[in-house]
């Protein structure tokens, strides 16, 4: 039970960054929303950990985890506001960057939102740098339909983005 | 301004560049403790439903219900229509739990499918059916209230109970359109994942 332990420690401490990342675009960017969705996805690695079998690599298994975890999380649509286009430029430089990579953050999970359940899952793992073939095995889809799937994703955001 | 977004690998540029998060103090600890807290709730729950019936038995045999061929009927629908309503939410809360999520997106997505679609079987099907039986013993009960409570007491189970119906009803209603809704988000807005 100890080891199990200190083995959930590990796990948590080195996936919890990338599985919050994951459950943010899933929740619009919402922080609170994936806190509660993150905490939902540790409960379920805690649960399974001990029949973990390593028959795939353990990040690819939480990613796994999350994907289906966020998948019957249904919620009342909320919609973040676009950031305004015309709005005053801050006059100092960091703050105006920091602002910038918000509002471009927050115009990317309204984007991703718009997206169906199962493709918001493929871009958000690709957005993640997880491989093409990981992705279709946590997916359950073949690879060449993945990396179709994939690359019309890309050009449906990428439209989004410019607007 | 915000400058735009033109290509994908700008992106995920940005993506990988969002700010880290930080990794709650203890927070291995914490999902522990909330799995073990979930695990003794259930007990708890189970014990009590469990006292519940106990208590109805009890009952039953304490006021000699079984003496009154009506009353005994009457009670019998009432406690099992609630009995098996009870047995049926908590199978499926048990169902849900035990959902494996160690598999891929698209099997998880027809089991859970599977799972909602026996929800709304339990709604459109057997709700109303356990509602109709628990009315039934409900209404046969009316004439023993009647000749051994007060009339005021009488006309307040009469009212109260059809503004409980009625209440629930609306609530059982609104649960119905809720787990409608998450079925056709699960089967049309994603034709195939």
């Amino acid at each position: 039970m100890k080891h199990l332990e200190s083995l959930f420690e590990e796990v948590y401490q080195s996936n919890y960054q990338k599985v919050y990342r994951l459950c943010l675009g899933y929740a619009n960017g919402d922080g609170m929303l994936a806190s509660d969705l993150c905490q939902e996805v540790f409960i379920r690695v805690w649960k399974h950990l001990a029949s973990f079998r390593n028959e795939s690599a353990m990040s690819t298994w939480i990613y796994r985890i999350t994907v289906n975890t966020c998948l019957v999380y249904f919620r009342k649509k909320r919609t973040l506001p676009l950031p305004q286009l015309n709005e005053p430029i801050e006059d100092e430089i960091e703050e105006n960057l920091y602002h910038t990579k918000e509002e471009n953050l927050n115009s990317l999970y309204a984007c991703i939102e718009q997206l169906s359940k199962g493709n918001k899952s493929i871009i958000l793992l690709e957005l993640e740098g997880v491989p093409q073939k990981d992705i279709a095995a946590i997916m359950g889809i073949n690879h060449e339909a993945i990396r179709v799937r994939i690359h019309r994703i890309k050009i449906e955001l990428t439209k989004c983005a410019q607007k | 301004m915000r400058a735009k977004m033109t290509s994908f690998e700008e992106i995920k540029s940005q993506w990988k560049d969002q700010k880290a998060i930080e990794i709650p103090n203890n927070g291995h600890k914490i999902i522990i403790d909330k799995v073990n807290d979930i695990k003794k709730k259930q007990k708890q729950t189970n014990i009590i439903l469990f006292l519940t019936i106990l208590v109805l038995i009890a009952f039953f045999v304490y006021i000699a219900a079984y003496k009154y061929l009506i009353v005994a009927s009457a009670l019998l629908l009432m406690i099992g229509s609630l009995a098996v309503r009870i047995g049926l939410e908590l199978q499926s809360i048990k169902k849900l739990s035990r959902l494996n999520v160690n598999i891929s997106a698209s099997s998880f997505k027809e089991n859970i499918i599977s799972y909602y679609k026996n929800r709304v079987h339990i709604h459109l099907i057997w709700t109303p059916i356990i509602i109709l039986i628990y009315s039934i013993g409900f209404v046969m009960m009316l004439p023993s209230f009647k000749a051994s409570l007060s009339s005021g007491f009488y006309t307040y189970i009469l009212v109260s109970s059809v503004v409980i119906l009625v209440i629930l009803s609306f609530f059982i209603y609104k649960q119905i359109m809720k787990e409608l809704s998450v079925l056709k988000e699960l089967t049309d807005k994603n034709p195939y994942l």
